[in-house]
């Protein structure tokens, strides 16, 4: 095969090299550069990282162009400018101290999330009765639009952090338990039944059957619930504006503030990328054997 | 070997799965009595159906029978017996997210096998399956038959007096899966192991059986005993001869009525379940 296909270049490539006027047509020239696009094609499906870059370049530039010669300063502000605020923006009073408490809210919304729904997902997974009585209800929270009982969180929790916290745990709680009953399911029996025939306890088939196993769907959830989590608490903290990033934002919309509206909003992002990122190592060390 | 000391018991064992009436009744095995020697490798084959593996996780204490009842050395079966009875099942039940060598040790760590003892036994039993050299690979980056060859190393290393097999060999092809048979057969003259094997081929049945359980079809029961003397470890010479012939030809005439009642019992059910009845 391989000899084949070498044999058959070295023919093409011939007329290619002995620079004959006859025969390298007009065909041969347009068959090379398809070669060209060919190679560049498979260049690029090995490096999808440069084809995202480029459509971050692209998006931005669209962005910078947009804000710059066509739309209102108002209300949109061009990347360049937002990048070179980011200082000022991180200097600007009282930020600082709102990133920390947004943060502070998120990584205990987090843990929370995570200790409640990881052992009642285990739990509802685990047991088929648990499943068909229990899951309908988590379904239906799940999907319930929950930003129309903020005000009943605001009632129970107050203005404080913990109604942030608390309407974080919201959106990120059912996203867990969700992902962790379906990963529970697909679990092969055969495993639960050969380690029983060996004499594993509850406990060992807990710790070295079904927690392996659910390594994949546990981070998987870990990642939702995160983004579920982000999603609650600044929902919240735009709602009831006293303190943190959500406070800021409404502001800086509020004051036509667009620029640092948007550092704010990268600063965000940068924290969200980080988190998402920490949890994707994390998972990538458990998941050798794949 | 008939005179030698009662393995498995097995007293009027009858299972039925769901309660008469339910969609899923099943009366999967009815009254088997069946002794099991110390030291024989016991076939179990029969149609598709008729309980073998029912009764297989019986003897392994996975399953309460609803009627009847087991001993192992003279205990009677109440629950998985670790210590006794060890397992093959026939797809690969190694955990895919631990090395062959891991697998092995946790086994014994199920088991209670004391530490010190997980690598010395776990290197034996590898070398005794002939898989040394990939202790260290997932079970994904093995072929099926290494992945049963783990399974069997895993089994052995639990050290029982007693291996359970059902199909251990049953999704791999001919010529791996007669290899495989005549390692078992070598290990078995090695060891002194009691083996109730499940089979389907009636090949490996007798080249591999001291003694052939044919069963009927559901609800299953021991039609008739078939004894393979021949001593282990049996030579491939074995199954070319007359001997080995006939006993297939016996076994083929046995199973024949019975696959065909198997077969007309389960029309009726199809039909049944072309209805949206039971699966
Ligand atoms: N968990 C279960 N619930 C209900 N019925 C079952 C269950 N397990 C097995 N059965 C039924 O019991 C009967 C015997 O099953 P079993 O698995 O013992 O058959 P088998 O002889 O091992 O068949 P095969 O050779 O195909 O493996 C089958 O008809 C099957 O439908
Ligand atoms: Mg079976």
């Amino acid at each position: 095969m391989t000899s084949i296909r070498s044999s058959g270049v070295a023919t093409t490539a011939r007329p290619r090299a002995g620079e004959d006027p006859v025969l390298s047509s007009p065909l041969d020239s347009r068959l090379r550069g398809n070669e060209r696009i060919k190679a560049a094609r498979t260049f690029l499906l090995r490096h999808p990282g440069i084809v995202r870059l480029g459509a971050v370049v692209v998006i931005l530039l669209v962005w910078e162009i947009a804000a710059r010669f066509f739309m209102d300063p108002m209300f949109i502000s061009p990347p360049s400018r937002v990048f070179a605020s980011l200082g000022r923006v991180l200097h600007t009073a009282g930020v600082p101290d709102a990133l920390q408490l947004t943060f502070f809210e998120l990584a205990v919304g987090f843990a929370i999330a995570v200790a409640i729904g990881l052992p009642l997902g285990l739990a509802i997974g685990l047991q088929p009765f648990a499943r068909r009585s229990l899951m309908p209800i988590v379904l239906l929270v799940y999907g319930m639009p929950k930003i129309t009982i903020l005000p009943l969180f605001i009632l129970f929790f107050g203005i404080g952090p913990e109604s942030k916290i608390a309407f974080g745990v919201a959106h990120g709680v059912f996203p867990i338990i969700i992902t962790i009953v379906a990963g529970v399911q697909n679990l092969k029996p055969i495993l639960l039944v050969s380690a029983r025939s060996m004499g594993a306890s509850r406990w060992q088939m807990l710790r070295w059957v079904i927690f392996p196993h659910m390594i994949p769907s546990f981070f998987a959830g870990m990642r939702l619930g995160m983004s579920g989590v982000l999603l609650g608490v600044l929902l919240a903290e735009l709602y009831v504006s006293t303190a943190g990033i959500g406070y800021f934002t409404t502001m800086f919309t509020e004051n036509f503030q667009p620029t640092k509206l948007f550092g704010l909003i990268a600063m965000l992002a940068a924290m969200a990328i980080a988190l998402n990122e920490m949890v994707r190592r994390a998972e990538h060390r458990f998941n050798r054997w794949r | 070997m008939s005179t030698g000391e009662i393995a498995i018991r097995i007293k009027n064992v009858g299972h039925q799965f769901g309660e008469a009436g339910e969609a899923r009744h099943v009366r999967a095995l009815t009254d088997t009595s069946l002794d099991v020697v110390r030291g024989e490798l016991l076939c179990l084959i029969g149609p598709s159906g008729c309980g073998k593996s029912t009764l297989l996780n019986v003897i392994g204490g996975l399953l309460a029978p609803t009627g009847g009842t087991v001993e192992v050395a003279g205990k009677p079966v109440r629950g998985p017996m670790p210590g006794d009875i060890a397992y093959v099942f026939q797809e690969s039940a190694l955990f895919p997210w631990n090395t062959v060598d891991e697998n092995i040790r946790l086994g014994m760590r199920f088991q209670g096998v004391p530490k010190s003892e997980h690598a010395g036994r776990a290197e034996k039993s590898l070398e005794a399956v002939g898989l040394a050299e990939f202790a260290d690979h997932y079970p994904g980056q093995l072929s099926g038959g290494m992945r049963q060859r783990a399974a069997l190393a895993r089994a052995l290393a639990l050290q029982t007096g007693i291996l359970l097999m059902d199909e251990p060999f049953g999704a791999l092809d001919e010529q791996t899966r007669m290899i495989l048979g005549e390692d078992l057969s070598v290990l078995l003259a090695r060891t002194e192991k009691t083996i109730v094997f499940v089979t389907h081929s009636l090949g490996e049945a007798v080249f591999l059986a001291d003694r052939v359980a044919v069963f009927s079809a559901r609800p299953g029961t021991v039609k008739k005993l078939i004894r393979v003397d021949e001593p282990h470890p049996r030579n491939p010479a074995f199954v070319t001869s007359e001997k080995f012939t006939a006993l297939r030809n016996e076994l083929y005439d046995l199973l024949h009525d019975e696959i065909r009642a198997a077969v007309a019992s389960e029309a009726p059910r199809r039909r049944r379940g072309a209805n949206g009845g039971a699966p």
